[in-house]
């Protein structure tokens, strides 16, 4: 058996029904198997649209995504979407085709040394040097990508070795390792200091979905009566209308969230990282918080701010080994109060479309309904203002911020779920970036929906340059966009147009009944801005408001 | 503050890169160091020095210890910087 059979085989034994690809030279050898094996491959468009949709599929499945690329461009077309992975946690094994290794080291057409380029940006790769340790270390790289804090992981695999002709080596397995159990001081601990708050909050991030905990989260949460702020990423650990949720903490939170935070004496960070966009100037967030970190990660616990008590390893043992019988009413009651003050209003004037009340109504007419977002200011209208269930119905990329991953995502997750229903949300800027993959969607008739916020800008970045560069517009305009209704239709792809607000419902009927793929090309005002805002370097005290329309 | 912490990682490729790569873009910077090879054990054993840009070594070292090629990680010392912090490069 050669390598590349060799590969695909141990591909199959992970269990591994979907990847996502682009062939090339280097990697031909494993194209060629892929012809006999159960195995669908699935063509991307762009290599970038292939690992992004590994990344959907991920996300949606919890199982790792896999994407395979040739060497040279094709692997580093892959690089944005390995760090996407990386920044999100998200398990991803990426295999790229390489140089025979005789050449490697010569520059050898094609060649790129992927492996360094992503060293800071994977959790571990891999360079097989002999055919015979395939088996071994895709079984892994499948392990390290998802034990203990998910990640991405890359096989790269020389020509010469794919080709090589090896024995079939004995089945590899790798036993499933236990997320650990926190230290029983440090549980101790935490118990104390939950029993001693008066204001207490848990912080919810993307660890709550990834442990698969939203389950013993949410037991801990309705027990304890304890209000709930998330991420970006932790959106869903709690349902979005659950009576002690108070939205999105952070640059873009929801005031409510940001004020209990910063009222708080106690706060139990489950499965969060107190990241920059999150915690605004990290020196004044929740200035007189105590806090508890939950975590899988051993060197989250303490990296950004002081835990008063760790419980490292698995969230669902620490969940359930803490207290639940609180006297905190008078505390509740405060944020059951900013929570009604700082509700959202969705009666903006005018007769354009309200991108904020679409989204929300889109959730309303379908709960059930996975979100793949782009980045700009419509990925944190989503954030604000949908409802969701579960944390894999709201798929965005947090960390990176990449810009067209909406699209991709969407694929991925389709191709996980080929029954669900999934919403791209994209921007007129973002929906560019990976513009080719409308051609995946057709290929493979996917039924993916497709809101398209176009205000002829860049929105995200006009709005700072309104907000802290004193209106200089430097490079956002984006007013010779393509006719996007055009661009869908030249690709087979449903498209029609929604520019004033008394036309929403029907687009909103229009978008969920259709069947196969279509795109609601909604056209905004350039100048709309998303509030409320921290600006950067402010504490989360700082929140400017206005009234987007 | 200088901290001097010793390293055994296994002798597989890009082992070592991976280490040092990781010490450098947490924000540290590596002043001095040594390495023996343990040829029977395939491992080799670093002495490594590092200048804190005022971060904790503690998660440093627990960043070093989660790479899959790094067998373990002891913090040996803590000690005033031997070169003043405006001479060296990163901190
Ligand atoms: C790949 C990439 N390049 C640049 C950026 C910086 N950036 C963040 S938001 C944004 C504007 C996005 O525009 P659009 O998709 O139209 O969304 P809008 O903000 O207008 O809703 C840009 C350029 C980014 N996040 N990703
Ligand atoms: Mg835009």
């Amino acid at each position: 058996m050669k390598g590349a059979q060799l590969l695909v085989k141990a591909l199959e034994q992970e269990g591994v029904g979907v990847v996502f690809g682009y062939p090339g030279g280097a990697i031909m050898p494993v194209y060629d198997a892929l012809l006999d094996s159960p195995i669908r491959h699935v063509l991307a468009r762009h290599e970038q649209g292939a690992v992004l949709a590994a990344d959907g599929f991920a996300r949606v499945t919890g199982r790792p995504g896999v994407c395979m690329a040739t060497s040279g461009p094709g692997a580093t077309n892959l690089v944005t979407g390995i760090a996407n992975a990386f920044m999100d946690s998200v398990p991803l094994v990426a295999i790229t085709g390489q140089v025979p290794t005789p050449v490697m080291g010569t520059d050898a057409f094609q060649e790129v040394d992927i492996f360094g380029i992503t060293m800071p940006i994977v959790k571990h790769s891999f360079l097989i040097r002999r055919a015979e340790d395939i088996p071994r270390i895709i079984g892994e790289a499948f392990h390290i990508a998802t034990e203990g804090r998910p990640g991405p992981v890359l096989v790269d695999l020389p020509k010469d070795v794919a080709n090589t002709m090896t024995s079939i080596p004995p089945i590899f397995e790798m036993k499933s390792s236990d997320p650990g159990r926190p230290d029983p001081e440090q549980l101790a601990l935490a118990c104390r200091l939950l029993g001693e708050a008066e204001r207490p909050v848990l912080y919810a991030g993307g660890g709550v979905g990834m442990a698969r905990a939203v389950d013993a989260f949410r037991e801990f949460a309705e027990a304890s009566c304890i209000p709930v702020v998330t991420t970006l990423k932790g959106i869903g650990a709690v349902p979005t209308r659950h009576k002690d949720y108070l939205g999105m903490l952070g640059m873009h939170g929801n005031l409510a969230a940001n004020k209990a935070v910063q009222a708080s004496d106690l706060l139990i960070c489950v499965g969060a990282r107190f990241d920059d966009r999150a915690t605004g100037r990290l020196d004044g967030f929740a200035p007189g918080a105590k806090v508890i970190h939950m975590d899988a990660d051993p060197s989250e616990i303490s990296k950004l701010r002081f835990a008063d008590a760790g419980l490292l390893g698995d969230l669902r043992v620490s969940l359930s080994s803490l207290p639940t019988d609180l006297s905190i009413e008078p505390w509740r009651a405060w944020c059951a109060e900013r929570k009604a003050e700082h509700a959202w209003r969705y009666d903006a004037p005018g007769e354009g479309v309200f991108v904020p009340d679409m989204l929300r109504r889109i959730t309303e007419a379908d709960p059930e309904v996975t979100i793949a977002c782009d980045v700009g200011q419509h990925q944190m209208w989503v954030a604000q203002h949908c409802h969701f269930q579960r944390p894999e119905q709201h798929l965005t990329s947090a960390g990176l911020g990449t810009m067209g991953f909406g699209i991709p995502a969407g694929i991925g997750a389709l191709m996980a779920k080929p029954d669900g229903r999934v919403l791209t949300v994209t921007g007129d800027g973002s929906i560019m970036m990976n513009l080719q993959e409308l051609q995946t969607i057709r290929r493979y008739d996917l039924p993916l929906k497709m809101l398209l916020v176009d205000n002829a800008s860049l929105g995200m970045v006009r709005q700072w340059q309104e907000l802290f560069h004193e209106e200089r517009y430097s490079e956002v305009d984006l007013s010779d966009n393509p006719d996007f209704v055009e661009v869908a239709r030249s690709f087979g792809i449903k498209a029609f147009r929604v520019t004033r607000r008394d036309r929403v419902d029907a687009a909103i009927e229009r978008l969920l009944a259709a069947e196969g793929a279509i795109l609601a090309h909604v056209c905004i005002d350039p100048k709309t801005n998303v509030w409320p805002l921290v600006p950067p370097g402010e504490t989360n005290d700082v929140m400017l408001e206005g009234m987007s329309a | 503050m200088n901290h001097t912490m010793t390293l055994t990682i296994q002798r597989v490729e890009g082992a070592l890169i991976r280490a040092l790569g990781l010490i450098e873009r947490r924000g540290f910077a590596v002043t001095s160091i040594d390495a023996s090879a343990d040829e029977a054990a395939q491992q080799m054993e670093l002495t490594i020095e590092v200048c804190s840009p005022g971060r904790s070594v503690d998660v440093l070292a627990r960043q070093i210890e989660k790479l899959f090629d790094v067998r373990s990680v002891a913090h040996v010392r803590t000690s005033e910087p031997a070169v003043q912090l405006e001479e060296s490069m990163a901190c």
